[in-house]
């Protein structure tokens, strides 16, 4: 009795299974029929999670703006941060029907370099980071990566004006930055920051402090506190998700903040608004303008794969957010000044640092000119 | 060296100790309490990642930050109680099963936070309340030592309370000895008759309320939001501080604000001249000494018994 129980079990999870797979297999089928012929289907793979008001959220909006704008077919899949699958994962998706594939992040350029070369027939776009085209074939890949230096440049020009205004800030003229890691595409926001502040104030002090991670929201208040204990009027978070820990602590210290990768202060302002209000602008990384462009690039024909491309503020892929909260804090010769330097930098009068040009040691002169 | 001696000795420093302290402090009296009952439980973070973000929920939609705590130490009991169940109802591996329910909670709070707001990584879209801190009268008027006793967060002073409350309790009462009696004897517990099970079962609840507890503190006091596995760990050190407090609420308690004032000091030592990557090894260096400083007392106390 037992073994024909079993045997029927066995059976049933048999045909189930079969089951499951011819429908799959229809539901792909028709898909193809359904895509355009004309059109690339693109996916997107991100190296994380969406709902970070920042950086992967950015590139969502962007795929988005690829369906909506372009009419492709596309599709966005999250891999989470077990970085173990992330090369199955890019692997899967390469072996499937999709024209073009997008991934972010200094994180996946080696992975990109492996499998990129095993698949000429497909395209991949990388942004936030380039790959070696020197070492390996990489005719098909082209890399997008951010000239964040030049906003932090114009966001520590911002800060500097502040902490030197007693009537905004405390006159003492200290500002402050907490970065996730010590890793160069975090650096070259602190050096352009720090750059920027230098140039606008000859002796402004700049701490900085890392998490070590970008999870730790509460270690980054925490480093953001002692910051503002020591006499920092403005504090930039450079540091995805844990960097809301930084602007928890602006409003719990009455300092100012400034958000990074998209508008923070828009994203708070419904439910947080003490929060926001202390956000004084925010750097912006148009993620999702520059994958736009790529892919239109590409059905036109002129995206120049095998090669990398540096997008700034004359690019308009990198710039500071303009809202009321800026608007109602910045004085008008404030303004006035960052729209001059940022007028400066498109016409390539200032030229700002890069940390992905310096070495460590460099780094950490600059940082040390400024450590109060 | 200066420098780093006038940083130490400000109210501020001191207050961030506490800050740091207090999560660390509710997960080491939760780790203490299923440990006491023979119980390794790991499952101390995710139970406090869970009742953070019921925390939330909680406070969110009823408008009160106190039912936000209700809700949390309740999630955490339950949490706590679904291990109490698959371990003691069904025998599985201590260690696998806290492991399972620490992964668990981490996909299982991004889940309820996206079914909730859309969003899968912070809580910025639901209006949370934040638990009040409390000023001492009088005693907030007492120059410095003011400021560091009074003004402090309401879970902190729970939090310190339950350090002697446990310590009593362990001591003191029936449920506390038959709790030290399942971890230290159990088979004479059976021979008296008692069922080790349900006396571990009711110390699992015990813990799980503490980590609940903790979990509030984290996203309702710390931070005014819950963010994607924002415990970050602090449930895996408190293992460790109760390890190196041998059981005793007291001294482990003296061992977690041993842990904050190590990261406070890495925190700020990060404003000086000194590279993070050495400041951030400061607290594994002090767990080290401690823990080397520990065992040694221990050995010459073995060579030399009373």
């Amino acid at each position: 009795m037992k073994k024909i129980f079993a045997f029927v079990l066995v059976a049933s999870i048999m045909l189930l299974v079969v089951g499951c797979g011819g429908s799959q297999q229809n539901q792909q089928g028709q898909q193809n029929s359904g895509g355009n012929g004309d059109l690339p289907k693109v996916a997107c793979l991100l190296n994380g999670n969406l709902g970070d008001k920042s950086f992967f959220d950015s590139a969502n909006a962007g795929m988005k703006l690829i369906a909506d704008e372009l009419g492709v077919e596309t599709k966005v899949i999250e891999m989470g941060f077990d970085n173990t699958k992330w090369e199955p994962t890019l692997l899967d998706i390469s072996e499937q029907d999709y024209d073009i594939i997008i991934v972010g992040t200094y994180q996946m350029q080696e992975i990109l370099e492996k499998v990129a070369p095993q698949f000429p027939d497909k395209k991949y776009i990388i942004f936030d980071s380039e790959v070696n085209y020197e070492e390996y074939d990489l005719q098909n890949v082209y890399s997008i990566t951010f000239k964040q230096n030049e906003a932090s440049y114009l966001a520590g020009a911002l800060a500097a004006m502040i902490a030197q205004d007693s009537s905004i800030g405390n006159g003492k003229k200290i500002i402050s930055l907490v970065a996730g890691m010590d890793i160069p595409v975090i650096n070259d926001f602190v050096v352009g920051y720090i750059q920027g502040a230098k140039d606008t104030v000859s002796d402004i002090k700049v701490a900085v402090s890392y998490i070590g991670d970008f999870n730790d929201t509460a270690k980054a208040k925490e480093l953001a506190l002692s910051q503002f204990d020591l006499g920092s009027s403005i504090g930039f978070n450079v540091a995805a998700q844990a960097g809301l820990g930084l602007i928890d602590a602006a409003a719990a210290a009455d300092a100012y903040a400034i958000g990074v990768d998209a508008d923070q202060a828009l994203a708070l302002m419904e439910t947080n608004p003490d929060a926001a209000n202390k956000i004084v602008t925010s750097v912006l990384k148009n993620i999702d303008q520059a994958i736009l462009r790529a892919v239109q690039l590409h059905i036109e024909g002129n995206l120049p794969y095998g090669k990398t491309e540096v997008l700034g503020i004359k690019e308009k892929a990198v710039g500071l957010a303009d809202n009321e909260i800026y608007r109602k804090i910045a004085t008008d010769d404030m303004i006035a000044k960052v729209e001059e330097l940022q007028k400066k930098i498109e016409n390539g009068v200032i030229e700002v640092m890069t940390a992905f040009d310096m070495t460590s040691d460099e780094i950490n002169e600059l940082k040390q000119s400024v450590q109060p | 060296m200066d420098r780093i001696l006038n940083l130490v000795f400000t109210t501020d420093f001191i207050s961030s100790v506490i800050r740091v302290t207090t999560p660390i402090l509710f997960a080491t009296m939760a780790v203490l309490m299923s440990e006491r009952a023979g119980v390794v439980n790991i499952s101390v973070e995710g139970a406090m990642l869970i009742s953070s973000l019921m925390g939330v929920v909680g406070s969110a939609y009823t408008g009160s930050a106190w039912i936000g705590l209700l809700i949390a130490v309740l999630s955490g009991i339950v949490y706590s109680w679904i291990l109490a169940v698959f371990h003691l109802r069904l025998n599985t591996n201590i260690v696998l099963t806290g492991i399972a329910l620490n992964l668990l909670a981490s996909g299982l709070t991004v889940f309820i936070l996206f079914l909730l707001t859309g969003d899968k990584g912070v809580s910025t879209a639901l209006p949370s309340k934040v638990l009040p801190n409390v000023s001492i009268p009088l005693i907030k008027n007492i120059p410095i030592l003011g400021n560091i006793i009074s003004g402090q967060n309401f879970l902190t002073y729970i939090a310190i309370l339950s350090v002697f409350v446990i310590h009593i309790f362990l001591k003191r009462t029936r449920l506390g000895t038959y709790i030290r009696a399942a971890g230290e004897a159990p088979e004479a517990v059976e021979t008296a008759g008692k069922s080790v099970k349900s006396i571990r079962q009711k110390a699992l609840i015990i813990s799980g309320a503490l980590a609940g507890c903790g979990g509030a503190f984290m996203s309702m006091a710390y931070l005014s939001m819950f963010t994607k596995d924002m415990i970050a760990g602090r449930g895996f050190i408190a293992l460790a501080a109760e390890a190196m407090g041998k059981g005793n609420p007291i001294l482990s308690f003296v061992v977690s604000l041993l842990f904050g004032f190590a990261d406070a000091l890495s925190n700020n030592m990060q404003l000086l001249s000194i590279p993070s990557e050495i400041t951030r090894i400061v607290p594994y260096l002090v767990t080290i000494f401690a823990l080397a400083i520990y065992s040694g007392r221990d050995l010459t106390k073995k060579k030399n018994p009373i």
